[in-house]
């Protein structure tokens, strides 16, 4: 099961996940970063991974995914507060070179 | 043409006659019996879609009637209204419990039964309609599922034949795919300098799409390889490649060796890949030191140009390579916990001789670690043995 909360925070929407990012959930999170991207056209778009437990490559996929729909819309995508094994997952994949990844949700936004 | 044709039975005949009338004049073809016994001699002739049925009848009645008409398969969907003198709640559940589809209480009023003739030939062809519906789909999941097993006997035609045989080496795997076709693929070329080289790939996502860009993945690779040079221009061959020819979503994790059986080395780059193991004097079975291939890269197909590394080890007679894809290893259990690399290692430090027999041993072994749980994701294992 996934759980996921969006908010505002001024021009940056903040999408917060809880539960595993496999296979199985990635349409509802597609879904759901999607239509923030499209209605609040956000400048910056934070995901917060912290309820994170785990992230296949079907996740990475749809967070790759994610920076180039927002890049071209010239805004920017941060991560926050990633947890030990995805910390892991991302360095094994080098993405924590290619994401903007911050240790906190105030950073995150901050760092706009 | 007739709207449908419905059976009327009942003893009493000015009642079959009203019936008949008015059903007739409203376009529905007619049968009637004046009886249980009739109606089954009736229907031995010609096949009703409805049954309009009293209760108390000699020689056979009609609850009788409806038990045997609802109890053959041959006739059971034909529809089944009972006409019944006892009014009130409890006759009518008793009808229905007999498997009746309706009821109409004695007296009726024709027009009332047209109207329930009616509706109930709406349902008919509501059932008929949803009957064709299903055939047609059960027709098209045959297809689907004959095509799905032909892309999987071709899919197994992609990798490689066993038992495998490269320059110094002797290898075999176990491919697993979580649906009938898989985004897992592997190779192993000789190279005409006598040495080998080495792919692993797991594609993002399952199924059918994965499955193709596995094949792709290896032609290029294949084409890499063909090209000449090293681990490091293969991976950003490829990549290239497979960012042109793929979606937003899709790319690949993939592990990248040239096996130097006469230099005693390997290079090889990781691009995002699980890191496999170096079993030193493996090959000869038992518990060994093991090593892991450490090595940080960006998946292939992410982005044009990215930056990989190529990394050294040695590669020793009798040494062993353990190749997998993360489905062996992140299958999660009822604790939450899982295999991880740090489980798989400690399975592959401790195998047979011969790779037939330890690739069967750490299957077994992780799915024993797993248990109850089964693989879930594309699960690929190479075992390849240096010769000694």
């Amino acid at each position: 099961m996934l759980n996921i909360q969006t908010r505002q925070e001024g021009t940056a929407s903040v999408v917060s996940i809880q539960g595993k990012v496999n296979f199985e959930v990635t349409a509802q999170l597609r879904d759901v970063i999607r239509e923030t991207v499209a209605t609040a056209q956000p400048k910056l778009l934070t995901i917060n991974l912290e309820g994170v437990s785990f992230i296949d490559s079907s996740g990475l996929g749809l967070l790759v995914a994610a920076r180039n729909s927002v890049d071209k819309s010239g805004g920017k995508l941060h991560l926050c507060c990633l947890p030990a094994p995805v910390k892991k997952t991302f360095d094994q994949t080098n993405l924590t070179n290619y994401f903007s990844i911050f240790a906190t949700e105030q950073d995150a936004l901050r760092g706009a | 043409m007739p709207k449908g044709t419905v059976l009327v039975v009942d003893d009493e005949a000015p009642i079959r006659d009203i019936l008949s009338f008015y059903l007739k004049r409203a376009g529905y073809q007619v049968l009637s019996a004046g009886n249980g016994l009739e109606a089954l001699d009736e229907m031995g002739r010609s096949r009703p879609d409805l049954i309009i049925s009293d209760l108390r009848m000699p020689e056979m009645a009609g609850d009788e009637l409806c038990k045997r008409v609802k109890s053959d398969p041959a006739t059971r969907d034909v529809y089944f209204i009972i006409l019944s003198a006892l009014d009130g709640t409890a006759s009518r559940i008793g009808g229905l419990s007999l498997g009746a589809d309706d009821m109409i209480p004695k007296p009726f009023h024709a027009q009332e039964v047209l109207a329930k003739v009616d509706s109930t030939f709406r349902l008919i062809e509501m059932q008929k309609e949803i009957k064709r519906q299903n055939k047609e789909l059960t027709t098209f999941q045959r297809q689907v599922q004959e095509e799905m097993e032909l892309a999987a006997a071709l899919q197994m035609g992609l990798l490689p034949k066993l038992p495998g045989e490269a320059p110094g080496s002797r290898y075999t795997h176990r491919y697993l795919p979580a649906a009938a076709i898989g985004g897992d693929i592997y190779a192993i070329l000789p190279l005409p300098d006598g040495c080998a080289a080495v792919m692993i790939a797991d594609v993002s996502g399952h199924g059918v799409t994965a499955a193709l860009i596995s094949a792709m993945v290896k032609t290029s690779f294949e084409n890499q390889v063909r090209l000449g040079g090293e681990p490091l221009a293969w991976a950003q061959g490829m990549n290239e490649d497979l960012y042109r020819s793929t979606l937003a979503e899709q790319f690949a994790t993939a592990w990248l060796a040239r096996l130097d059986p006469v230099g005693n080395r390997l290079r090889y780059v990781a691009a995002g890949h699980c890191a496999p193991f170096r079993i030193v004097g493996g090959a000869k079975g038992g518990l060994q030191r093991s090593e892991v291939l450490q090595g940080k890269g960006f998946m292939l197909g992410l982005e044009v140009q990215l930056p990989f590394t190529e990394h050294e080890a040695e590669f020793l007679p009798d040494d062993r390579l353990i190749l997998y894809t993360d489905g062996l290893v992140e299958v999660e259990r009822e604790d939450r916990t899982m295999l991880e690399e740090a489980g798989l290692r400690r399975i592959c430090a401790e195998l047979p001789a011969g790779a037939e027999a330890a690739a069967d041993a750490v299957i077994a072994q992780a799915r024993a670690f797993n248990q109850p749980a089964p693989f879930v994701d594309d699960v690929t294992l190479v075992i390849l043995d240096r010769k000694a």
